[in-house]
């Protein structure tokens, strides 16, 4: 059962109505117990890296996920604050990550000021990626696949082979990325129409 | 390349769907839910809603009939109408919507803004202004579905409903607005230089043209309403995409 | 759905088309062919259809329409739903060098495909759009009447809406002619009997079952039909009686010509229609509509009567999450789904009609119908009576 962590963020409805859509099941659940039960995860997330990492800690998420993911190797799936979470750091807060995927979260605004880009922000809207390798999240998407993009920090990997799609906002930034079983997405599949769709349609089906 | 964004701007009245001419004489166009599936069905790229009467009629939103209208879309979702609390908007963040537009609750409480950008994040708030051109060509701000005249000036409340932590400005032209007569691109294009977020112009889109040129301003998004729900100007309702194309 | 349709052992079928015993009032002469493919027989020689005899009385028509629609802002009315015959008369008209005003009635329940359909070929051809937009609130009401009601004719309140609406259209433009795309080659003749609807019908069934006033529905009442035929003489043309008309073709040309796009089978471009004849008419009436069209795609020799049963025979396509999206337009929990999808089988004879009118006033209707004022498959159906 692919269970979806709740934060008790922002809204989880829209997930599961589009794994609903794609003929998966899915359950909502901030129960430790129930998330070690769970043959797949999602951690969706809107709002503050802080207020989530603290939220996870104080349901004793942290650990839970972390065995899951990497003994476990039960596949993972982070949606936009999701994917930042999976991080190491991130410079919208002073909490560590949880450090699946060996990337830092940065912040636009910084890095635009350095850059000299003048690009407003929250980088806001439908964007274009770039597929960087094949896998079993990427497989079939659809040509010239486009996706909802809401956010003002983005993800920076350490390692090429982590970075599983890139997209061009002032510059090139990781719009997907990878660690063996843990995956993340800075976009919003269940907002992206069927573009999403392929995407929420290749993890159920993992 | 991040796209601009062409976003249909639903009316609500009493659960069904209107139009209005400049914020008055609203007219019949249909059932929200059907509507909102046909355009989830075209795949627009995000969809704005708007409750015209809950502000001052003095209702809750009807989260019942959102309820009914989030699992209807795949694509993000803003509500705006009578938001006065952060419950409230956490409410409907949780049923299904992206955004929650806040227009009227700003002027009453400055602080609403800033509690839900807190909580949720600035991304989650579109601060909402709707603007009337005087005769003599001044701009004046209005609050509660164009019945009461503000004090401050459109450019100054731009700015500050940035700095309460609105992620994205929505400015309507109360003028322009079903009169497919296009943007008043003056107004867009001073209040879209004073912010650094993105730009949501609404009112008065009556051709493609008239969307490529808000979108020269540096708008990052148009909303559109007669457009998308008459066959064309004067003439029946009809829900479409077909108008952009003109 | 299981309708072990065909499979009953010895059941009679015509030799010609598809229709079987169970269709309403349906006898076999000495050939096995059915009185409904005589009677289709007998309605192409009656107006000559697709041949010479058949172009001239409509070239007569539109000769007849431009000349009344001197000096007016339209000639003629079209009704649209987004559908191919429908669309294809729009395209019709203007070929003919008419000025139509496409009318079309939003029951609320509209597809995409629909909407941009009529969009597409109205924007192409520079055709102006009237439409009328009923309450969703009161629309749903009376939908939600006919199903508490246990009745099959559900659709009634749309048609005769349309119709109802085509003549206000006609009336607000002074315009004296309307098309209607109905084709009995395409369609056949729907079989008498177990469906009907008229003004009183729905009012009543609407009156016991609904709960909303009905003050947006464009009601047509007896008084209203009689005001538009006999007083304001608006006439209905139907162009597919006359011409060469079929339905694959005309599919075609409008994909190419248009970039119109078909919805999946005949009436699903509405959802509420598209509930009907996919789940309702098949799972509570044990009926399937697609009987009407299938025969008379093998009438006109389309397809084999083996394609046709082969087709009939499986399930009727249904769109994804359309049980859910209906019970949810309508507030209806699974519970009250159920029952009323298990509750009595009713017929509109159960109920206070105009039938009787109809039937006591026939041969004012007789010289209606000659008069192009009702259609004449108006008058054979409901002027006489049923057994």
């Amino acid at each position: 059962m692919i269970t979806i962590i709740d934060l008790n963020i922002g809204n989880i409805g829209s997930v599961v109505n589009m794994i609903k859509h794609v003929g998966g099941n899915c359950k909502v659940s901030s129960d430790p117990a129930e998330i070690k039960a769970a043959t797949k995860l999602i951690l969706p997330g809107v709002g503050s890296f802080d207020k989530a990492m603290n939220q996870l800690r104080n349901n004793k998420l942290e650990e839970v996920i972390n065995e899951k993911a990497t003994l476990q190797k039960t596949p993972l799936l982070g949606i936009c604050l999701g994917m930042q979470l999976l991080t190491s750091s991130s410079e919208e807060g002073k909490e560590k990550g949880l450090g699946l995927i060996p990337a830092e979260t940065l912040s636009f605004k910084k890095t635009f000021d350095v850059k000299e880009i003048n690009e407003r922000i929250p980088h806001m809207g439908w964007n274009d990626i770039r597929v960087e390798q094949e896998n079993d999240l990427t497989k079939n998407l659809i040509e010239s696949s486009r996706f909802y993009f809401v956010h003002s920090y983005y993800v920076k990997c350490s390692n090429k082979e982590n970075c599983l799609m890139t997209s061009n906002y002032g510059f090139d930034f990781a719009s997907a990325i990878v660690k063996n079983n843990v995956f993340g997405v800075q976009f919003h599949p269940e907002k992206s129409h069927k573009y999403g769709k392929k995407v929420i349609s290749n993890f159920v089906k993992l | 390349m991040l796209r601009k964004r062409i976003i249909p701007c639903l009316l609500l009245q009493n659960e069904s769907l209107v139009k209005t001419i400049r914020f008055k004489k609203p007219s019949y166009i249909g059932d929200v839910i059907n509507t909102v599936r046909i355009f989830n069905e075209l795949e627009v790229d995000e969809l704005i809603l708007l409750d015209i009467k809950a502000t001052t009629s003095k209702t809750e939103p009807n989260f019942e009939l959102l309820k009914d209208i989030a699992s209807e879309c795949f694509m993000p979702l803003a509500y705006g109408g009578g938001i006065k609390n952060l419950e409230q908007a956490k409410k409907i963040i949780e049923i299904g919507f992206e955004k929650v537009i806040i227009n009227s609750g700003a002027y009453s409480s400055n602080d609403l803004i800033t509690q839900i950008a807190d909580e949720l994040g600035n991304q989650c708030v579109i601060g909402s202004l709707d603007v009337k051109k005087s005769f003599l060509g001044n701009y004046v701000v209005y609050s509660n579905s164009g019945n009461q005249k503000e004090k401050i000036n459109p450019f100054q409340w731009a700015k500050e409903l940035e700095s309460l932590g609105a992620g994205e400005i929505m400015i309507t032209s109360i003028t322009q607005e079903g009169t497919w007569n296009g943007f008043d691109v003056e107004l867009i294009e001073k209040i879209t230089k004073q912010v650094n977020v993105p730009v949501i112009a609404h009112g008065g889109a009556g051709s493609s043209k008239d969307i490529e040129e808000v979108f020269c301003l540096n708008v990052n998004a148009a909303a559109v309403g007669s457009m998308l729900v008459y066959q064309k100007k004067g003439m029946g309702v009809l829900v479409n995409v077909n108008n952009l194309k003109r | 759905m299981n309708l072990e349709k065909n499979k009953e052992i010895n059941l009679k079928v015509c030799t010609r088309c598809i229709y079987d015993e169970h269709v309403d009032q349906i006898t076999f002469n000495q050939y096995g062919v059915c009185n409904y493919c005589l009677q289709v027989d007998d309605l192409i020689e009656m107006y000559g259809t697709a041949n010479p005899k058949g172009r001239a009385t409509f070239e007569a028509y539109i000769a007849e329409i431009k000349s009344a629609g001197k000096r007016k802002k339209y000639d003629v009315i079209v009704g649209v739903s987004g559908g191919t015959d429908s669309s294809f008369m729009l395209h019709l008209a203007i070929k003919e060098g008419l000025r139509p005003l496409a009318v079309h009635y939003d029951n609320t329940w509209n597809t995409a495909i629909a909407t941009q359909n009529i969009q597409k070929i109205t924007d192409t051809l520079n055709v102006d759009l009237y439409t009328y937009v009923v309450d969703n609130k009161e629309a749903d009401d009376i939908f939600k009447a006919f199903l508490y009601s246990g009745v099959s004719e559900i659709e009634a309140s749309t048609d005769l809406a349309l119709a109802e609406v085509m003549y206000r259209a006609a009336s607000k433009f002074n315009v004296k002619y309307i098309f209607e795309g109905h084709s009995f080659i395409e369609e056949g003749i729907t079989p008498l009997g177990k469906n009907y609807f008229d003004g009183k019908y729905i009012k009543e069934i609407h009156k016991r079952y609904g709960k909303y006033p009905m003050k947006t529905y464009p009601l047509m009442t007896f008084s209203r039909f009689i005001y538009w035929t006999v007083f304001k003489r608006i006439k209905k043309i139907r162009p597919f009686w006359y011409i060469d008309y079929n339905k694959e073709n005309a599919k075609n040309f409008l994909k190419k010509e248009f970039n119109w796009e078909y919805y999946g089978g005949h009436h699903l471009e509405n959802r509420m229609t598209a509930f009907c004849h996919s789940f309702y008419f098949p799972n509570k009436f044990k009926v399937d509509y697609r009987n009407n069209t299938l025969s008379a795609e093998v009438r006109n020799k389309k397809t084999t009567r083996e394609e046709a049963l082969k087709i009939y025979n499986t399930p009727p396509y249904i769109e994804e999450n359309l049980l859910q999206y209906f019970k949810k337009r309508l507030s209806l929990s699974d519970e009250e789904f159920e029952s009323i999808m298990n509750q009595p089988l009713r017929y509109w004879y159960e109920f206070p009609t105009y039938k009787k009118f109809f039937e006591r006033l026939r041969p004012l209707f007789f010289l209606l119908a000659k008069a192009n004022l009702v259609p004449m498959s108006f008058y054979l159906k409901y002027c006489f009576p049923t057994k």
